[in-house]
């Protein structure tokens, strides 16, 4: 962060999201593209890998979005801010990538890695690592977790390689570029936050709820579809780091009974209507 | 020492959080495949209390830290002070509750340690002498297991998959307690807050009627909330993505940072069935879940199973229950 470069209201700016502030920070948001799990999926038990049956869609995590968003409105309070967009995959993976800069974000970085590699998160965060190393970025946003894989580890791996601070979950965050902090609440269990004070540089895993993500503007998309990502080759930043390996698959077990009903719509509401009774879940004659 | 687990203890405002003893669930399981030994270590401000707990209730050796800055859980400190301990202990097996602290903690620590870090345990098996994890993906539709590689993994334990083991007469472990004197350098913890919450009388209710994201739309809530009125003493409540959405408010979200329930009878429509969401709804008594997609795993845990579109069967079940 440049702090040399201040103009307007100053110091104190911190609950200021209006505008009219002048910070130079630099702000890396890294997001993925996830398969949409809601769609019949084909277990391959043997090699553990998980196929879409029929055509696959894909789109960008849902977390991510919120984590984007976060950055954008960062950016839209301290103008002079710069917002990079960073994803990992191959080419299909570009499309979240437009799809952030349809949202605001300025740069897109597209770490090129092939199809088959399914790197570990700890692989993931290295390469984020050895990219944003060195390239001087105040603040990392990540969602809290991915959809497909659900770890959730990439943020906290990343601020570990990185040396900096780090706060996951985070529901609600302020920056205040002239103190160099950010100070954020944590959500966590029984409606309680924690709340932290961290020093800039920082990573924070964003929480989904924490705002409403926008939908991409036109000209921002027009303007994705011109400029292409940067682009670097995984390869070039470091071997795939493997600790623990997918032995298999499977479908998960059923912890009860799992009555499918049958027949048409209409019997199905009446067996539904039976068993309801006979559990005394449901009074009769009303 | 080497050959041994260990298990990091997590405490909450009353104490010692019970899922730290279904750690020692695991860690059980675990030695029916290798011999290690177990130690858990703890960490908070006042510790005295807590590490005698653990010790009178597992037998086991437990590590107690006390440090002032440990109200109980800070992202630094808690993370430095176990990580000069594991380094010395030198564990096969770091046990961590999936918790928002636990998974705040586990990813930073396996880089210190070198090791091998994988979340959403659920359960252990043998494999011609190794040990393999169960953790679920793709919103719990798929089950990896997995096989750890290095020395050394953590593991992040899902709260609710292991039993904590029976409570018999055992010697209370040896307790050593450490004074720490580490202060936080650039993360400064400031204190709780509780976000009003009125759970919308989540758990009085005798019926929850919960939606999902599978109800496509906000105005489906009508319908969500007609089924309900069938049911006396019933609530309407939410997944995530629904409240994320605005459709509910967050009062009436079920799940891991959300209300727990456990009704008499819980109706899911519309809901996937992932891991966030189960942990608060899994102790009904009779759960009938209704999903179009049938490999949603809300239907491993559901009672009775309707693979069928909430829009066109609800009316219907409605139309039913008044008819008679």
């Amino acid at each position: 962060m440049d702090r040399g470069v201040r103009y307007g209201k100053g110091v104190g700016c911190c609950e200021d999201r209006g505008g009219g502030t002048y910070y130079k920070m630099k702000l890396l948001v890294c997001i993925k593209q996830v398969l949409d799990s809601n769609i019949p999926l084909h277990i391959d038990e043997a090699s553990g890998r998980v196929i879409p049956e029929g055509p696959p869609k894909y789109w960008m995590n849902h977390a991510d979005e919120f984590a984007v968003e976060e950055a954008v409105r960062i950016k839209e309070s301290l103008s002079g801010t710069v917002l990079d967009v960073l994803t990992v995959g191959p080419d299909r993976t570009a499309q979240v990538l437009e799809r952030a800069i349809g949202m605001g974000a300025d740069t897109a970085v597209h770490i090129h890695a092939p199809e088959e590699a399914s790197p570990t998160p700890l692989t993931l965060a290295a390469w984020i690592g050895a990219f944003a190393r060195n390239r001087g970025y105040d603040l990392i946003l990540t969602g809290v977790m991915a959809e497909d894989d659900m770890q959730g580890q990439v943020g906290p791996l990343l601020a570990e390689y990185l040396d900096m601070p780090c706060a996951t979950s985070v529901i609600f965050e302020t920056v205040c570029p002239p103190k160099g902090v950010v100070y954020v609440e944590r959500e966590i269990e029984n409606g309680r936050r924690h709340m932290l004070e961290l020093d800039l540089p920082a990573v924070l895993t964003v929480q989904t709820g924490i705002n409403h993500p926008r939908y991409p503007t036109l000209s921002n998309l027009i303007r994705a579809r011109k400029e292409k990502p940067f682009r670097l080759d995984s390869a070039e930043l470091g071997p795939l780091e493997v600790r623990e390996k997918i032995l298999r698959a499977h479908t998960p077990g059923k912890s009860r009974e799992g009555r499918l009903l049958q027949g048409d719509r209409r019997e199905k509401a009446v067996q539904l209507l039976e068993i309801l009774k006979r559990e005394g879940l449901l009074q009769t004659g009303e | 020492m080497g050959d041994c687990i260990a298990i990091v203890a997590e405490l909450n405002q009353e104490g010692v959080a019970p899922c730290t003893f279904e750690l020692l669930g695991l860690a059980r399981e675990i030695r029916r495949f290798r011999h290690l030994s177990i130690t858990v270590l703890v960490a908070g401000e006042a510790i005295r209390g807590p590490a005698r707990e653990i010790a009178d209730t597992t037998g086991e050796r437990v590590l107690a830290y006390e440090n002032p800055c440990l109200t109980p859980y800070h992202p630094e400190i808690t993370l430095d002070v176990l990580t000069d301990e594991l380094r010395k202990i030198n564990p096969e097996f770091t046990l961590i509750s999936q918790t928002t602290q636990g998974m705040d903690l586990a990813p930073r620590l396996a880089v210190r340690l070198g090791a091998g870090c994988i979340s959403g345990v659920s359960a252990v098996s043998g494999q011609d002498g190794d040990i393999c994890f169960s953790r679920s993906a793709y919103n719990g539709k798929v089950v990896f297991q997995v096989l750890p590689l290095v020395r050394t993994t953590v593991l992040l334990v899902q709260p609710g998959a292991f039993d904590p083991p029976m409570r018999a007469d055992v010697t209370p472990g040896r307790i050593e307690i450490r004074l720490s004197s580490v202060e936080p350098r650039r993360t400064r913890h400031l204190g709780m807050k509780q976000v009003k919450r009125d759970d919308a009388g989540l758990a009085e209710a005798d019926v929850v009627v919960a939606a999902g994201r599978g109800i496509g739309e906000a105005k489906t809530l009508a319908l969500i909330r007609e089924l309900a009125q069938i049911f006396p003493k019933s609530a309407v409540a939410g997944s995530r993505p629904v409240c994320d959405a605005g459709w509910l408010p967050y009062e009436r979200q079920i799940g891991f940072t959300g209300t727990v329930v456990s009704p008499r009878l819980y109706m899911a429509c519309g809901i996937s069935g992932a891991y966030h969401h189960r942990v608060g709804m899994q102790g009904s008594r009779f759960i009938v879940a209704i999903s179009t997609d049938p490999m949603a795993p809300i239907f491993n845990i559901a009672d009775v199973c309707i693979c069928d579109d909430l829009v066109g069967f609800i009316p219907l079940f409605i139309e039913e229950c008044r008819g008679r």
